[in-house]
């Protein structure tokens, strides 16, 4: 079995202000970018599977891709990982899964698929993430992680 | 009596517009059939003049908008829509329909992305066409209005492509300001044989005069909005050919 996680990120995007994430503005001067993380599981080729990714997942145009482990993006204050409760139904992740299993003569086979949706605040000073949690993820469908500049777990 | 020549609306889960759609291709003079993608057969393109693929989130917009439909036509499908056109046909792609289209290759490289606002912009907009010669605008004056509402409709391209796509008259369509961050302002994109367009803004939604927001507005006094210019355009050609 194989795995791979994959982190998709817009060409085209700048940093923006954070305060568009929140209901209530903060005084910090923070700017914010969106990624898109896929956790893959397979059995088969992991050339084919690679191949899946950029027919499926990424747009060849406007996105760029990371195959690494690391973070696409460093010098941040901290980045929030969040994607859909398990067992929750996650109709994005049964699109993609259906959409696959249609593919005739594929050379691998998908077992799992993860989808997360990763932001990352920017600021020159300490900022706290409790706001943009609790503001960006829903707790009733949601599970999510915070990981800090030193890439240690915070939540 | 008058020739009504067939038009083919295909529909993905998501796909929202069709009914406003098949209502503007009846209404300009098209006999209208709304085939859902897994219902389509090798046949189901015999004696169609237009294909359109209408707006809508299809697939729920997962991804990116426009992904997951394009995947599914390319398995249903083939290339059945490529020798369409060779053969002749034209196509049309509104607003997911457009996106759809992009993502198929049947349009010029490029692709349309998020809002450089990162918002769903509903509104209308000013419109300027770029190619007179435009099977799809032929009909049309040299500004129009026509109201949009997408998320992912900023077009780009590769490097100084956008720009060629103007110059040549590709991009068929230009907003009169910046909208949603499109390079070189490009609402409407045809392919170089002129027989596919695709366009962001909704021409289903200005059929009347009385679809138009300001409740006063006359335009050429014919009734007609600019939408319904747009499949009467396609529909005259067609006729004509």
């Amino acid at each position: 079995m194989g795995s791979l996680s994959v982190e998709v990120v817009g060409k085209f995007g700048s940093k923006e202000d954070a305060n568009k994430l929140l209901y209530a503005p903060i005084t910090t001067a923070a700017t914010f970018r969106k990624s898109r993380v896929y956790q893959l599981q397979f059995d088969g080729d992991e050339g084919e599977a690679k191949g899946f990714i950029d027919r499926c997942l990424v747009d060849q145009y406007a996105d760029e891709v990371s195959l690494d482990q690391d973070s696409y993006f460093n010098e941040y204050q901290f980045y929030i990982d969040y994607g859909m409760k398990p067992g929750a139904l996650d109709l994005e992740k049964e699109a993609i899964l259906s959409s696959q299993k249609g593919d005739d003569g594929n050379g691998f086979k998908l077992l799992s698929l993860k989808l997360l949706q990763r932001v990352y605040i920017f600021s020159e000073l300490e900022i706290s993430s409790e706001p943009f949690v609790r503001d960006v993820c829903n707790p009733a469908i949601h599970v999510w992680s915070v990981i800090d500049s030193n890439g240690r777990k915070i939540a | 009596m008058e020739e009504r020549p067939n038009a083919l609306l295909l529909k993905f889960p998501g796909t929202n517009c069709d009914f406003e759609t098949a209502r503007a291709l009846e209404a300009s003079g098209f006999s209208t059939t709304i085939l859902p993608i897994a219902a389509f057969k090798k046949e189901s393109l015999n004696s169609v003049k237009l294909v359109v693929l209408s707006s809508g989130f299809s697939y729920g917009d997962y991804v990116m908008a426009g992904r997951l439909a394009q995947l599914e036509t390319q398995r249903k499908v083939g290339d059945a829509l490529t020798r369409f056109r060779d053969n002749g046909g034209y196509m049309l792609g509104i607003c997911n329909g457009f996106q759809i289209l992009t993502k198929l290759g049947l349009l010029p490289e490029g692709s349309l992305i998020d809002n450089t606002s990162g918002r769903f912009i509903c509104k209308w907009v000013h419109l300027k066409k770029n190619n007179d010669q435009n099977a799809f605008l032929n009909g049309l004056p040299e500004t129009f209005e026509l109201p949009i509402a997408h998320a992912e409709g900023r077009f780009v391209a590769p490097d100084g492509a956008a720009e060629s796509y103007v110059e040549n008259g590709l991009a068929a369509l230009l907003y009169h300001d910046d909208v949603n961050g499109s390079s070189s302002q490009i609402a409407g994109l045809s392919d170089q044989s002129g027989r596919v367009l695709g366009l962001m803004p909704h021409p289903e939604r200005f059929l009347w005069d009385s679809h138009h927001y300001d409740p006063n507005w006359q335009g050429d006094n014919s009734g007609w909005g600019a939408g319904y210019m747009i499949f009467k355009s396609i529909y005259n050609t067609i006729i004509k050919e």
